[in-house]
């Protein structure tokens, strides 16, 4: 751990913000930006700054503060806010147009035939255009099953912890994976069909 | 599809590696902008609280309204008693004649 964060006493910082500490406010923000900023990143919708998002959030953080009753760590607390408030995002824009091979770039293009062909195994250099990949073809899916997806997938989080983060059930976790999966799977064909049009 | 080697999964696989060197600390000033606009906002006045509940209230006093014209419907709509006529000294004049 982070020494700062060792020496970060949130709730000594929260009962100083209760009372009106504009610094201990601004403390707080500044202890919790790098976990919000990270998950305002792996979900931020597409014209939305990150900036933006972020403050959006802290925002909800402070009107809400009375709501926390220490139930949860408070950073947990306040992760459910950033996601939540990325899923409303989400919701809130339309979804992509429909994904074509031709969009892709030539190291996108590279990687996607790699591994839909298994003839070559991707480079570690394909990282970034796998990851860029990875996101446009997450802009095919209904926002909630994205998100389910990105926390899976890319997060490696379990079934249990997408759970507690978005207040859905397990069984609306699981059941939205699997939609969005078979979704995938569809897209795979489909472009892989294309290709060899 | 969440087998380990399906498509998606090898394309995840590599995506996570992608390296993200972009500053996880506030920007300067962030801190401060947000605390300036959180203290700007104005409290939650009467007239606001009021606002919310209002339409709340409206439309359950709407739902009420429709419960009761329902449920007193077939008195509405019934005959009304000739209380008029019999309390009427003329009409009984006339009847009598």
């Amino acid at each position: 751990m982070d020494p700062a964060e060792a020496v970060f006493d949130v709730a000594a910082c929260l009962e100083r913000v209760r009372q009106n500490d504009q610094a201990s406010a601004r403390a707080l923000v500044e202890h919790l930006y790098p976990m919000v900023i990270r998950i305002v990143r792996s979900h931020l919708p597409r014209r939305v700054a990150e900036e933006d998002l972020a403050q959006d959030i802290f925002l909800k953080m402070f009107t809400r503060l009375e709501q926390y009753q220490g139930a949860v760590p408070f950073p947990h607390w306040v992760s459910r806010i950033a996601v939540t408030t990325c899923i409303d995002q989400l919701r809130a824009q339309k979804r992509r147009p429909e994904f074509r091979w031709a969009d892709l770039s030539e190291n996108e293009a590279k990687v996607l035939d790699a591994v839909m062909t298994d003839e070559r195994d991707p480079r570690p250099g394909d990282a970034l255009a796998a990851h860029e990949l990875v996101h446009k073809l997450l802009g095919q899916l209904k926002s909630d099953d994205q998100l389910v997806i990105r926390l899976l997938d890319l997060e490696q989080k379990t079934i249990a912890e997408i759970s507690a983060l978005t207040g859905w059930n397990q069984t609306l976790v699981k059941v939205r994976a699997f939609r969005a999966r078979r979704k995938l799977q569809k897209l795979f064909q489909e472009l892989q069909s294309k290709e060899h049009a | 599809m969440n087998h380990p080697h399906s498509p998606w999964q090898k394309l995840t696989a590599l995506a996570r590696q992608a390296p993200d060197e972009r500053s996880a600390a506030a920007p300067y000033g962030f801190a401060t902008r947000v605390v300036a606009r959180v203290a700007s906002q104005p409290a939650l006045s009467p007239g606001a609280v009021f606002e919310r509940f209002a339409l709340r209230g409206l439309m359950i006093a709407v739902a009420f309204g429709v419960a009761a014209i329902a449920f007193n419907y077939s008195t509405l709509t019934a005959e009304p008693a000739d209380d008029y006529a019999s309390a009427d000294p003329v009409a009984e004049l006339l009847e009598l004649s």
